[in-house]
């Protein structure tokens, strides 16, 4: 039970604590964002005069440091349930690292393209395909602010289990960010 | 019970309003009279249902009013009255939306066998093609337009030599002859509206839309932009005059094709300019104050501006107010004008054209 | 944060200092009370603003600032600061903040933290807002609806300068502090309320602000898309919306955009806006007609599933603004089916109100004046909505002043009226103290009438085919001088109508100060925001003990009892 559940209450109408609600409203909502983007993006591919871009390989390199990211933030995660406390640190660290790897390499995509003369304001696709990876990127960034916070919190502790719930959170955010990546670099590929 | 009076005072007063209105539909100039079918059949429906529901509001507000010691009845549900309710408005809202959806399937349906006119909208006026005898509108370009060639028709395309081109704002049509409109803008969204034609569609740039309809009086009717453009919106007024079939022949042939409008000379160039630019919806050349000065008489005269400096017209200061009009805006003026940046040569052409509208 | 050990369970956060207590408050009830002076401040300049247009229309030339540039300046920000951050920001941020976790039994938000943070965040959009009047051209005058190409382009006032720039920033960030307020408000209802709250006991008005929210957090994003895009468009010279475009002598260095997927994304996000405005109006009209009638709410189980019905429905109706847009013609046959279907469960609404006072024990309190001329004038904008939706129909009456009346009748009309009967309702809860009847009666009235009087003519002259948005009608030989005639007859009112606002802020702050001692619970209602121990309730609102609940919220009238009400947290047991 969450601790923030009061013991006198009615219980709520989803077996999942307040956080876990938030959070999965609030990834309701990104998908949303996401959804009109790849609406848009559907609807101006269609028109006759598209161009598609071409895709960095730098991308599938930056796909592979964003699952081992995901991969690090999900074994932190089982670390905490499991009370591992060296292994929550492991595993923190891996996530944020290889989260900011991904966010290093999507910038030096950005420079490839750019230096091949694929510029913003050109032609849609590029407009696109800048302004969609620069909100996941932002997305990402954000994710590594509540990773700052909550790493800070769990490098000194000796209790693992305390922060099992917000390990867990992180690592359902981080998971669903690779989500994201992979449908948006799958729209990209399929162009 | 004042609310009660008062209330019932709005509701039979709104009712009878409704009667005696000053302001109801144009006459009706085309054969969108279904149009005005519907909207009477549901202000019949919204009417009965807005002065019965009204009606039992104050009934209850009088007989259910407070007293004290008396409570309210207990009443939390009653299913087979909400369904009663539910059809009962269902009902309502097919009697109000099958003829709607009946005149819609006509008005999107185009005619066959009708007279074409391409209307073409800019900030702020209206011009029209007609295709000419070979009955095909000749393919157009944006990147070809320019003060010659102002409705930016490709000159290597064969169907678009016998265009009719008609560059000011009035465009003629003949009676109960079904007339499609193909309709496409050159800078921002516009509304093509004329109030007694019932008929409206709007003008997006990059893509063509349609509209049609059959004038049936004949007249001059008013075309008032219906969707925002920018700060001349309000000003972009054209006229559509119904005539009979032979007269409207006759006004046709008066004008230009495609071809002979690329041949024309050079004197009466500025005038063509600032018409095909739109310049004419906010400027008068017969003195008129409109939006903007009046052309008539300015050239070689002094002009105060809103900084209290006082210039003279001459041709720098002609090819200043158009290309960058807002730091010499005329006293008694807004800064509205946009800019527009032309070439030396259509500058020039302007400035002969202002000397002209002075000499007389 | 802190503990409470007296407290059970539930952590909330205790403030410290002046600071902590009335500025960075994470009080729910504090942070509501922010939103609402907020949001009526930037009101009261929308207002103002209205007043100009009025002035323009009414008595044209009289000022001589009010040229074609600045009146469409005023047009769009009058609409959308009354739209978002007026109308929006108050029933959501202030109704929905103040009464969510009083009327569940809660003790503040899930996120009292992340609820703070909102409330800064919707200040700075704010903020971002007011800064576009200062910018040298002006705020932007594109229309609320900010369509491309005009809106980013020289023509349209603010288009080529900062003005529509910072309209899209604020925007954005308005959704960014709408999107952290909307998560709160879901999360509590869903998983906070005090027990025997089950969710077919929660009062109307929480349903509709929670179904409010629920709009919000799925249409927001569509309106942030697009004004991303948008902002690309005007910045970067990206080309989402921008077709080709030749303009002042010009071919444009733009191609290939389309116009209408603007649109498709503006209303996608605009039609359930509207409707975020006009549930949780519909919401208090549910607890005040209630109430002050001593009657239970008619078809408590229907008036639930009719506000499903509409927020589900009201994602598929958006097209209705687009019929003659130039997307494609068959559309129109789909939104016209859905956009008269939606009109049912809304009378069914209307009918539910309306049963309520059937049979009941009427009293004319100022609370219920509201909520009568809310029930005439919502059935005067909702019944024009079926002409605007019917696609033929709409060909000559779109653009129109039959459209300015609809939407100011259903939208700015019914909904304040409503607003105010709800700020009557609570200001003793908020307070302890009664506003003054003589002065809220008067102030009924100037609006009521006033109101009507502006807005039901309008519909007339868009019968006649007065296009909206022009900033002068002289040219036009189809308008007759009469309307000239109408129009200064409508701003005089609109003047008057004005004025009167002063009245209810005069009655606000002085019966704030001054106002008679309210008793507790001076309505008699079974809602629990008025069964907490202090009225106005304390901090941590219930003191030691939660409130437990064992009815629903509408037991006035009761067989068997004394009193013409049972509060929702009084057993059986103890009903006297």
């Amino acid at each position: 039970m969450d601790k923030h559940q009061p013991i006198n209450s009615e219980p709520g109408i989803l077996k999942l604590s307040h956080a876990q609600v938030f959070l999965y409203l609030l990834l309701a909502v990104v998908t949303i964002l996401f959804l009109f983007l790849t609406n848009a993006y559907v609807f101006r591919m269609n028109f006759e005069d598209w161009q598609p871009l071409p895709v960095p390989s730098l991308l599938w390199v930056n796909t592979c440091s964003l699952v081992v990211a995901s991969m690090g933030m999900g074994w932190a995660a089982r670390a905490a349930k499991a009370n591992n406390k060296n292994n929550l640190r492991t595993g923190l660290f891996v996530g944020g690292l290889f989260a900011l790897v991904f966010l290093t390499g999507q910038f030096w995509a950005w420079q490839q393209l750019i230096a091949y003369g694929y510029v913003l304001a050109d032609n849609p696709a590029n407009t696109f395909f800048y302004l969609i990876t620069a909100l996941h990127g932002l997305h990402i960034s954000g994710g590594i602010v509540a990773w700052i916070v909550i790493t800070k919190k769990s490098w000194k502790t000796d209790d693992a289990k305390s922060r099992s719930a917000q390990v867990s959170l992180l690592a359902t955010y981080w998971h669903y960010l690779l989500l994201i990546w992979v449908m948006m670099f799958g729209l990209f590929l399929s162009t | 019970m004042a609310f009660v009076i008062i209330t019932a005072i709005i509701v039979i007063g709104s009712v009878l309003f409704n009667f005696i209105t000053p302001w109801w539909f144009t006459p009706l100039a085309s054969n969108w009279g279904s149009f005005d079918q519907t909207i009477v059949i549901t202000l019949w429906v919204t009417g009965v249902a807005f002065v019965l529901i009204s009606g039992f509001i104050l009934y209850c507000v009088v007989k259910f009013r407070y007293r004290e010691g008396h409570k309210a009845k207990y009443e939390p549900e009653n299913p087979k009255l909400e369904l009663w309710l539910t059809v009962v408005t269902t009902i309502g809202v097919i009697i109000m939306l099958a003829p709607g959806l009946v005149a819609w399937q006509d008005y999107i349906d185009l005619p066959e066998d009708a007279l074409e006119v391409e209307g073409v909208g800019q900030q702020w006026t209206w011009s029209y093609r007609f295709p000419g005898d070979d009955g095909i509108y000749g393919n157009t370009n944006g990147r070809l337009i320019s003060s010659k060639n102002t409705f930016g028709i490709d000159p290597l395309d064969a169907y678009g030599q016998d265009d009719i081109l008609v560059r000011d704002n009035k465009v003629h049509l003949p009676i109960n002859t079904p007339v499609v409109f193909q309709l496409r803008s050159k800078d921002v969204l516009h509304d093509f509206y004329i109030p007694q034609f019932r008929a409206k569609m709007d003008l997006v740039p990059g893509q063509h839309t349609n509209l049609w309809f059959i004038p049936t009086v004949l007249g001059t009717f008013e075309v008032a932009c219906a969707e925002f453009c920018g700060t001349g919106h309000w000003a972009m007024r054209g006229e559509i005059t119904v005539d009979e079939m032979a007269d409207f022949q006759t006004w046709l042939s008066q004008h230009p094709t495609f071809v002979e409008t690329m041949n024309e000379s050079s004197e009466g160039r500025g005038r063509q300019i600032v018409q095909s630019l739109g310049c004419v919806a906010c400027h008068s050349d017969d003195g008129t104050t409109r939006i903007g000065p009046t052309w008539r008489g300015s050239f070689g005269t002094q002009r105060t501006l809103v900084n209290g400096e006082t210039l003279n017209i001459d041709d720098a200061y002609i090819k200043k107010s158009i290309m960058n009009p807002s730091i010499q805006i005329a006293a008694g003026f807004a800064s509205i004008m946009p800019a527009y940046n032309l070439s030396e040569d259509e500058l020039d052409a302007i400035v002969e054209y202002m000397k002209n509208l002075s000499v007389e | 944060m802190e503990q409470n050990a007296a407290y059970e369970g539930q952590q909330i956060y205790h403030p410290k200092g002046w600071w902590g207590h009335y500025v960075f408050s994470q009080d729910h009830k504090i942070i509501a009370l922010q939103y609402i002076c907020v949001a009526l401040s930037i009101g009261l300049i929308g207002m103002f603003l209205s007043l100009l247009i009025r002035m323009q229309l009414g008595f044209p030339g009289l000022f001589d600032s009010i040229d074609a540039g600045s009146y469409y300046q005023d047009v769009t920000m009058h609409g959308m600061i009354m739209i978002i951050y007026l109308l929006t920001a108050l029933f959501l941020g202030g109704f929905g903040n103040y009464l969510i976790p009083l009327m569940l039994g809660s003790r503040d938000m899930a996120f009292p933290y992340v609820n703070m943070l909102s409330f800064w965040v919707y200040f700075l959009s704010v903020i971002i807002l007011v800064a576009s009047f200062f910018v040298p051209s002006g705020p932007t005058g594109a229309g609320w609806t900010l369509y491309p190409p005009q809106s980013i382009l020289e023509g349209t006032p603010g288009g080529d300068g900062a003005g529509i720039l910072l309209m899209l920033v604020s925007l954005a960030v308005f959704i960014v502090a709408f999107t952290m307020g909307g998560l709160n408000y879901i999360t509590t209802v869903l998983q906070s309320r005090a027990r025997g709250m089950k969710m077919m006991r929660m009062p109307l008005i929480i349903w509709c602000i929670f179904l409010a929210t629920f709009l919000g957090l799925l249409a927001f994003p569509a309106l942030f898309v697009g004004a991303i895009m948008l902002t690309f468009d005007r910045v970067l010279e990206t080309s989402f919306f921008m077709p080709e475009i030749f303009k002042g002598g010009e071919v444009l260095d733009y191609g290939g955009g389309s116009p209408v997927l603007f649109q498709h994304l503006f209303w996608f996000f605009g039609h359930p806006e509207v409707y975020i405005i006009a549930l949780p109006a519909f919401g208090i009209i549910s607890e005040l007609i209630s109430c002050h009638a001593r009657k239970n709410i008619f078809g408590y189980n229907m008036m639930v599933w009719a506000l499903i019905a509409i927020a589900g429905i009201s994602f598929i109706v958006w097209a209705h603004h687009m019929y003659v847009a130039g997307m494609n013609p068959y559309l129109g046959f789909f939104f016209a089916t859905t956009t008269l279907i939606i009109a049912v469960p809304t009378a069914i609404k209307v009918y539910n109100w309306v049963l309520t006072l059937w049979h009941a024990n009427i009293k004319m309190t100022v609370p219920m004046l509201y909520c009568l001329a809310f029930l005439i004038t919502f059935l005067i904008g909702g019944l024009t909505g079926l002409f605007l939706g019917n696609v033929s129909v709409d060909v000559p009456l779109s653009d129109t002043y039959f459209v300015v009346g609809h939407f100011h009748m259903v939208m700015a009309v019914s909904p304040v009226l409503a607003l105010f009967g709800g700020l009557y309702h609570w200001f003793p809860s908020v307070t302890g103290r009664m506003l003054d009847d003589r002065l809220g009666t008067i102030h009924f009235w100037i609006t009521f009438i006033g109101t009507y009087l502006i807005y039901f003519p309008m519909h007339y002259i868009g019968f006649l085919g007065v296009p909206r948005r022009y900033y002068s009608n002289q040219q036009y030989d189809f308008i007759p001088d009469s309307v000239a005639d109408l129009n200064q007859f409508i701003t005089i009112c609109a003047l008057i109508v004005g004025a009167s606002q002063f009245i209810l802020l005069y009655n606000f702050v002085n019966s704030a100060i001054r106002g008679k001692k309210a008793p507790k619970n001076p309505w008699g209602a079974c809602t629990l925001e008025w069964q907490t121990l202090e009225s106005p309730p304390g901090h941590g609102n219930w003191g030691d003990q939660l409130p437990v609940v064992y009815r629903w919220p509408y037991d006035y009238g009761l067989p068997g009892a004394t009193a013409d009400f049972v509060p929702q947290n009084v057993p059986d047991e103890q009903i006297t």
